[in-house]
């Protein structure tokens, strides 16, 4: 750093060199005259040159300590989350398995008398949690590298379908559940992707609109085309989202104070997230709490995907 | 004379695992011998010839996998179940090709694993060649080249997509079996998600179509109504 700024005084010191030199040594000093020679104008040169060189070396530097910063402060956000995802996966272990325990000692303490008999169904269920909860946080590792198995996916079928699977769920009995697929003048066109893994996102999505929402409200789902795009909203009229919990609500295991008391991994949001980016889409969500209440989850997506690339072959064997 | 009882043996390093799932199995009919890691495991294939063996993949001293080749490697045909751990679909497709007659992930359930017990016993005995380490699979026109990862009907190779090979590939190797959707989930995708079953019927319904299959009345895949589906026509494997 210090030699650049050398180099960018440079210009200076020879326009300065360069001026006594042709002063003193070619002419005799004028006093009190001010003349433009060829002097002057070389030291005029230098400053101008030096200025702009240092004016580049102190803006590089400045850019170069914000970058670090800024790659720094990731480090940091990254290492929060991290801790943040260690808490979480700390405290969804412990309950189920408090549990366990409990059921245990009661066991133990009833000596197959039969006297606990909520025991071994308590046990069951909270191993059946724990084993959702394993093969969400795989399904999560496996989303960062499977490749996608790339198809042309008429939407609103899929749409239709999946509306179908949450309708037949324990969680869509009885409940007013919309679609609206564009059909005129033109349909949807189909998109490039991997139908399975979106059928899982949107499922997750609809799921949880009926979860979070009370018995009374109602669930839409729209599809829309939007210049090489599609978006699917998932929309409902429950009770919304506090705005400071929305930022969070992507990250894995965050449960919101809407989902305390409603049993979930606390991953399917964080899936919804894996799969849409890895199409290259984007999700958002609105929600207000008063007025017209409710929330609206947006899936955008592109109708063709650039990176063929992934489509697979074959999963690649290493022995 | 009275009826054989079959030999188990249950390779896994966890002891709670070997001792809670050997009793289980005992309870179910079968005499089950329990080793800790794969040299053993081999040992005891060698000294004691079992009928069927149950295999963890991630053991000390020599994992799951490697035991599997080197059975197969000897010419050694005993059926296995590898008991999959890290649940990449990689994994799975290489199990297969590796020569297991069966896989399922951790943590699974007991009496889901009898199950494949059972039906894979069965299989053993009628079919003279394993179709689990049998590289090239035919069915009345129809030919699976497990290497080359094709299918071809009557000389035509299919156009299909990875999936739907790789659920092809798992009904031609357990034919006559009812394989219920959840177990292809768990075999094929390696996931159970909610709206899965749909994907599999999906998946099931384009290999129809390659395969000019009819629902009604099928050569190849039969659906159980409310329970699953099952490759029923007869199946030869070659090595």
């Amino acid at each position: 750093m210090r030699l650049r700024i050398a180099l960018a005084l440079l210009p200076l010191a020879l326009g300065l060199a360069a001026m006594i030199f042709l002063q003193q040594v070619l002419n005799p000093i004028p006093l009190l005259l001010i003349k433009i020679d060829f002097g002057l104008l070389a030291l005029l040169t230098g400053l101008v040159l030096s200025a702009i060189l240092l004016a580049v070396v102190l803006t590089r530097r400045a850019n170069k300590r914000q970058r670090e910063y800024g790659i720094a402060r990731e480090r940091i956000k990254h290492a929060e989350a991290q801790r943040r995802f260690l808490r979480r996966l700390d405290h969804e272990l412990k309950n189920p398995l408090t549990g366990i325990r409990a059921a245990l000692a009661n066991l133990e303490g009833a000596g197959g008398t039969g006297s606990t008999p909520s025991a071994i169904p308590d046990i069951q269920h909270q191993v059946e949690r724990l084993t959702r909860l394993t093969a969400g946080l795989r399904k999560l590792a496996d989303l960062e590298e499977i490749p996608l198995e790339y198809t042309k996916v008429n939407l609103g079928e899929l749409l239709e379908e999946t509306v179908e699977a949450v309708r037949a769920h324990p969680s869509g009995n009885g409940r007013d559940l919309r679609l609206v697929v564009p059909s005129v003048p033109w349909p949807l066109p189909e998109i490039t992707a991997d139908r399975d893994l979106l059928s899982l996102a949107f499922f997750n999505l609809i799921e949880n609109a009926m979860k979070y929402s009370g018995k009374q409200d109602t669930v839409e789902v729209r599809a829309s085309e939007q210049a090489r795009h599609v978006q699917v909203e998932i929309a409902d009229t429950g009770p919304g989202i506090p705005p400071d919990e929305i930022p969070r609500l992507f990250e894995e295991l965050y449960r919101g104070t809407n989902a305390r008391g409603c049993e979930g991994s606390g991953l399917g949001l964080a899936l919804v997230r894996r799969v849409v980016d890895r199409h290259e889409g984007t999700v958002t969500v609105r929600s207000r709490r008063d007025g017209g209440r409710g929330t609206v989850f947006a899936v955008t997506l592109p109708v063709t995907v650039q990176i063929l690339k992934s489509i697979p072959t074959r999963l690649s064997k290493s022995t | 004379m009275p009826p054989t009882i079959p030999k188990i043996l249950l390779v896994d390093d966890e002891p709670s695992i070997t001792e809670h799932l050997s009793a289980f199995l005992e309870r179910a009919g079968y005499a089950v011998q329990c080793a800790s890691n794969g040299k053993q495991a081999l040992e005891a294939v060698a000294k004691n010839q079992p009928e069927l063996v149950i295999l963890d993949v991630l053991m000390p001293e020599m994992d799951g996998r490697a035991v599997l080749r080197t059975l197969r490697s000897e010419g050694n045909h005993t059926p296995v179940i590898l008991l999959t751990q890290v649940g990449e679909a990689g994994e799975r497709a290489m199990a297969l090709e590796e020569g297991a007659d069966d896989y399922l992930n951790k943590p699974f359930d007991p009496r889901e694993l009898l199950a494949r017990v059972r039906a894979v016993l069965r299989r053993a005995q009628g079919s003279p060649v394993a179709l689990s380490s049998a590289w090239k699979i035919t069915s009345a026109g129809l030919v699976l080249d497990r290497r080359a990862r094709r299918a071809a009907l009557a000389g035509n190779v299919l156009t299909l997509t990875p999936k739907a090979l790789s659920l092809l590939e798992y009904m031609m190797t357990h034919p006559d079996e009812l394989i219920t959707r959840e177990r292809l989930l768990d075999a094929v995708w390696g996931w159970d998600y909610p709206a899965g079953t749909r994907a599999v019927d999906t998946r099931i319904a384009e290999l129809r179509r390659a395969l000019k299959d009819e629902a009604e009345e099928p050569q190849f895949i039969e659906t159980v109504t409310g329970e699953g589906y099952r490759f029923r026509a007869p199946v030869e494997g070659e090595r």
